[in-house]
């Protein structure tokens, strides 16, 4: 019996116990649904937990890594601190003429880069080959025991605890071999794509919105049935808008979206203006009705004291009813842009590469984004490549809580601006 | 029906008023009485009892400025309260006068008075008779008997006039009695201004049933035709 | 037409339809520039649907439609060559619930002046309008405060700065009083006096003390028996509470309705 059972008020002792009883039984029930609340919030915690814990897990931990060549013997600097001419000059003395001249085909060596040049060299010359890695915790927990199998195993490599994620991941393009990879490609391709994606679907989904909330009439037939449809293309599987996209942005729309039109020479149409304006036919639909959401929830009284003085509907809308919804709005582009971003199986229909070196140019150029770039890491059987996946989920986390925190100060603004 | 607070409070206070106009019936009475017989004590007592007449008054007319600031009345009920207020007036109006009879009663003591008392009765009862009914009428918010009544204000002026020359000739007759025969100008005066007051109730009653006011008066002449 | 100059804006056999269903049969009114008339009347029987049929409000509303005039400046309001917009600048509205927008006070007022095409000085304005709402002292030590920081008297009394903001010759009020508290109630309705001086006053009221103690003239509403909206009586307010000529304002007015 619970001794802090709350004092019941009745008339005679009969009802009293009865009440009593019945109280009780509702207090219990009513501690139970809290428990029940409370747990299911802890298992969505424990869950995102999980996730988090799982990524950073495989982003870094113990590497044991052989050098082909020791980068000690082409130079007594470290290699990053080297110029062109002289990264150049290493490369000319270690490779054979043939591969120089591949090398060679889109300029001299000297002309490039010399993050460019370093990545050849290491790629070409020294050729570090991870031959034994591990997560974490065993990291952390097995130290000694790595270093001494390590020793007994590989007795020319070095063991060093290596960040998957770091800069020099961030700046190189994508590689063969998982050492070298980088995302650099991968992340400037989902976020002009994305970018894209927002300048299109934002101003046509808001501007839909606001035709179907203030100027339409609501009980029309056409409008309802304008309405249903919507409804239901939100609901419809992303990879649906992938053949759409193929269909009308990259064959239909050839000449517009490789840049044809506008003089741009040797594109066909799987470019990232295609990926973006596809990717923009997703998220309308959530757009829309997010944005319809919020300009409804926009309280009459406000259009009605805006008529009162004399406002035409436009003007109406424009200082009042748009203002209002947009924190509403805000967040519903939010929600789509994560869900954009992470969106794999469009991508991969409109042409997403999953092997390019190059970084996107533009609007017309191919690209590859970072869900096809993780995609395609997770499938190799090297687990260096796991690592480097796991790395790129987390510029990926990390570019989409960017995003939406650029979205939540924009909606702020609105909020507060009063 | 709502207002069952107003209807009640109201019916309250009517009531009071005609408790109030019976007292006054009853004072009247009394005071002409002890004309009548020269009961000096009596007429003590009449006249010390206007003091549970004005007491009454002063209750009644605070219950409707209550009832007033309470319930917000509007047109009718208004009205009603605003002709009570008066009524309540004309009633300790009417209490004066039959105290002032009684304190003639008192002026005159033992004097050998010859006044013509059949004609002050006379007055006396009709004039009761009329507010008697009168009150009945406000009460029941009958506008057509209110308008009767101020005619019979008529006979009340004769039996003045008729008093009122007795009065002079007796006081040419018998000049040492001046003094006293003079006081009884006074008694007819107050049974004749105490009939004037019916009719200003009666006039209250027609503004209750139509918001309209206006005077009503028997043939009032005031010119007297010695 | 022979109008006298002295009604602002009247109605002759003005019908109103929610498809259907009538709201309101047959209302002919006039009303007198300068002063405060107050329709009343109980709940349902077509008062606000009326007043917002002053200055087209029902235009929002998809399925209401009217019949009969209603004639401002000699013209009826109804026909489609009308500027609904303009004609919402004329005849200003305060409503039930104070509204104002989530900006701040100065810029409450200064909106609507400036959309309609104020050019002159918007300091002025804003001071001339919260005097007039007798709001100026309260708050001239900060207009950019936000307007929703205000008391609700002080609110009702922003969004009558506001429709005094455009100029126009008459203000329609829906309740306005409805959901202040009672010193709010009396500084309005004392508001309301100075006002009419130099606009006309249309309210709607479910108060009939504030009725009483507020306007010149009254007109009661009831519902007739397929529950479309009448006029019953219309005549200057001290006639309308001391001696009403119709049976059913009576009833209403001493509560005794129903």
């Amino acid at each position: 019996m619970n001794p802090m059972k709350p004092k019941t008020f009745g008339s005679n002792q009969e009802m009293q116990d009865a009440e009593k009883n019945f109280l009780y039984r509702r207090h219990q029930r009513a501690r139970l649904a809290q428990s029940v609340f409370q747990l299911t919030t802890l298992l969505a915690v424990i869950f995102l937990a999980t996730l988090l814990v799982t990524v950073v897990n495989k982003s870094m931990g113990y590497v044991v890594v052989e050098n082909k060549v020791n980068p000690a013997t082409l130079s007594d600097r470290p290699l990053s601190e080297l110029n062109n001419t002289e990264l150049a000059q290493i490369l000319r003395e270690n490779l054979r003429k043939n591969r120089v001249r591949t090398l060679e085909r889109t300029g001299f060596l000297e002309d490039q880069s010399q993050s460019t040049l370093v990545q050849l060299v290491e790629a070409e010359i020294i050729q570090p080959e991870v031959v034994e890695s591990y997560n974490l915790f065993p990291s952390l927990i097995n130290r000694s025991k790595i270093k001494a199998d390590a020793a007994v195993s590989y007795p020319n490599a070095k063991v060093e605890f290596r960040y998957w994620l770091n800069g020099v991941f961030l700046i190189n393009s994508m590689a063969s071999q998982p050492e070298l990879a980088g995302v650099r490609s991968a992340l400037l391709g989902s976020l002009q794509l994305i970018l894209i994606t927002i300048l299109t679907a934002f101003p046509i989904g808001v501007g839909a919105a606001i035709y179907l909330e203030e100027y339409a009439s609501h009980k029309s037939r056409i409008n309802r049935l304008i309405q249903t449809n919507i409804d239901n293309l939100a609901g419809v599987p992303s990879i649906v808008y992938g053949i759409l996209g193929l269909a009308l942005f990259v064959r239909a729309l050839q000449p517009f979206t490789s840049g044809a039109l506008f003089g741009v020479d040797g594109q066909n149409g799987r470019t990232i203006l295609s990926a973006g304006l596809t990717m923009a036919l997703l998220i309308l639909p959530i757009l829309i009705i997010n944005a319809q959401e919020a300009i409804r929830s926009v309280p009459d009284s406000l259009r009605q004291a805006s008529y009162g003085l004399g406002a035409t509907r436009w003007q109406t809308i424009w200082h009042h009813v748009l203002p209002g919804a947009m924190p509403g709005i805000l967040t519903g582009t939010i929600l789509a842009i994560s869900r954009a971003i992470g969106e794999t199986a469009p991508l991969i229909v409109v042409g997403a590469s999953t092997f390019i070196t190059s970084d996107p140019t533009g609007p017309f150029s191919s690209f590859t984004a970072l869900p096809i770039q993780i995609y395609n890491w997770t499938t190799r059987p090297q687990p260096a490549f796991q690592h480097i996946a796991a790395a790129a989920i987390l510029v990926l986390l990390i570019a989409l809580l960017s995003l939406n925190a650029v979205a939540i100060l924009l909606r702020n603004r609105f909020a507060k601006r009063v | 029906m709502p207002r069952n607070t107003l209807n009640r409070q109201l019916n309250m206070v009517q009531d009071e008023i005609l408790i109030l106009g019976s007292m006054v019936e009853q004072a009247t009475r009394a005071a002409v009485g002890t004309l009548k017989s020269r009961d000096l004590r009596e007429a003590k007592l009449v006249f010390e009892q206007d003091q549970i007449i004005n007491e009454k008054r002063f209750a009644i007319e605070n219950a409707i400025l209550i009832l007033m600031a309470t319930q917000q009345p509007m047109a009718r009920d208004l009205r009603t309260l605003a002709a009570l207020l008066e009524v309540n007036t004309e009633l300790e109006r009417m209490g004066d006068y039959a105290k002032g009879i009684a304190k003639v009663t008192l002026r005159m003591g033992e004097a050998d008075v010859n006044l013509p008392m059949v004609e002050i009765d006379q007055m006396s009862e009709l004039a009761v008779g009329m507010l008697h009914r009168a009150l009945g009428a406000f009460i029941e918010e009958n506008a057509n008997v209110a308008v009767a009544i101020p005619k019979e204000d008529d006979r009340i002026d004769e039996l003045f006039n008729t008093a009122y020359s007795k009065i002079l000739h007796e006081m040419v007759a018998n000049p040492s009695t001046i003094d006293n025969v003079n006081l009884a100008l006074w008694v007819i005066h107050n049974l004749e201004r105490m009939a004037d007051r019916v009719s200003n109730i009666c006039e209250r009653t027609v503004f209750i049933a139509t918001g309209e006011l206006f005077e009503m008066d028997g043939m009032d002449e005031e010119d007297l035709n010695v | 037409m022979n109008q006298p100059s002295k009604y602002v804006i009247e109605t002759r056999g003005l019908n109103i339809f929610y498809g259907d269903f009538q709201a309101v049969k047959d209302i002919s009114l006039q009303f007198e520039r300068n002063r405060i008339t107050a329709i009343i009347g109980p709940s349902g029987c077509g008062k606000s649907t009326v007043l917002r049929a002053f200055n087209r409000m029902n235009d929002f509303v998809p399925s209401a439609h009217a019949t009969g005039e209603v004639l401002y400046h000699d013209q009826n309001i109804n026909h489609p060559s009308v500027d609904a917009v303009q004609l919402r600048r004329l005849i200003g509205m305060v409503f039930q619930k104070p509204n104002p927008f989530p900006k701040s006070i100065y810029d409450n007022i200064a909106w609507g002046a400036k959309m309609n095409g104020f050019r002159g000085n918007t300091d002025d304005l804003v001071e001339e309008t919260l005097r007039q709402a007798a709001l100026w002292n309260e708050v001239k030590d900060n207009l950019k405060k936000s307007a929703l920081a205000l008391s609700g008297g002080q609110q009702q009394r922003l969004c009558i700065a506001r429709a005094l903001a455009v100029r126009p010759e008459i203000i329609l009020m829906d309740e306005p009083c409805s959901a202040l508290d009672p010193i709010a109630t009396l500084k309005i309705e004392d508001l309301m006096r100075e006002l009419s001086q130099n606009y006309t006053i249309i309210i709607v009221t479910h108060n009939m003390q504030q009725a009483a103690r507020a306007s010149d003239y009254t007109s009661f509403f009831t519902m007739d028996t397929d529950r479309a909206g009448i006029m019953v009586e219309y005549n200057e307010t001290s006639l309308i509470f001391t001696k009403p000529k119709d049976q059913r304002t009576e009833d209403y007015i001493t509560g005794r309705f129903g």
